[in-house]
């Protein structure tokens, strides 16, 4: 998952090293997608996401379809 | 020396406090030093915990890779907040650290295509980045746990 400045940089890169696209996401997205993916550990409630926890935080910030539909 | 095993909670409490702390995560000899026991339980904590990317252990040397959003290893993505500086996995868990830190932080990144800096600061209370830009996510969910250090 890497940084760019804007999906025409993205684009050049893919061809520069060759690689297919995959899905480019804006970083406000990504932002509330980190909020509702992680929380402290060391919390006393904490456990590990299960499977439909980690695809409804992806549903929760409209990142649906086969692309983001985890094993 | 004594040879008694970690506890997966305890162990994933004292990483993250020192990770949070420090910056960087503790080696098998730091845990075995805490733990009272030796580097070897260390070792097979780290690769028992079972956790996930939360808590991922070097493939080569056992030693904590990643505890996420946090990486062991330096990365292209410096996250920082009062003083204390960590490294990110990705450009999707550099806004990891600042809900897990739960502070301000300032984020040292580069685009990956032309190398343009683009540092920015993120308060988790602020539902608003004042940065412009996009993560590129090259492979699809399915698949980012098949080789979680490419992905």
């Amino acid at each position: 998952m890497s940084l760019f400045r804007s999906e025409e940089h993205v684009d050049r890169w893919l061809q520069r090293t060759n690689r297919s696209k995959g899905a480019v996401v804006d970083l406000q997205t990504v932002w509330r997608l980190a909020n509702a993916w992680y929380s402290d550990p060391r919390w006393a409630a904490w456990r590990p996401r299960t499977r439909d926890e980690s695809q409804q935080a992806l549903l929760s910030v409209g990142l649906t379809g086969e692309f983001w539909e985890l094993p | 020396m004594p040879d008694q095993t970690i506890d997966a909670r305890q162990l994933l409490v004292y990483v993250y406090d020192q990770l949070l702390a420090r910056g960087t995560a503790p080696t098998s000899i730091d845990l075995a030093a805490h733990f009272d026991t030796t580097p070897e339980q260390a070792l097979l904590a780290i690769g028992e915990a079972n956790l996930g990317k939360t808590l991922m252990p070097n493939p080569r040397t056992g030693e904590i890779w990643m505890a996420g959003p946090f990486s062991a290893v330096p990365t292209p993505y410096e996250v920082a907040a009062d003083g204390v500086q960590w490294w990110a996995n990705c450009g999707w868990d550099m806004l990891g650290i600042p809900v897990v830190a739960d502070r301000r932080v300032h984020i040292d990144a580069s685009c990956t295509d032309c190398g343009e800096p683009m540092p920015f600061d993120v308060d988790p209370m602020q539902p608003a980045l004042d940065v412009q830009g996009v993560v590129h996510f090259l492979l699809p969910a399915r698949r980012w746990y098949e080789d979680i250090g490419f992905t």
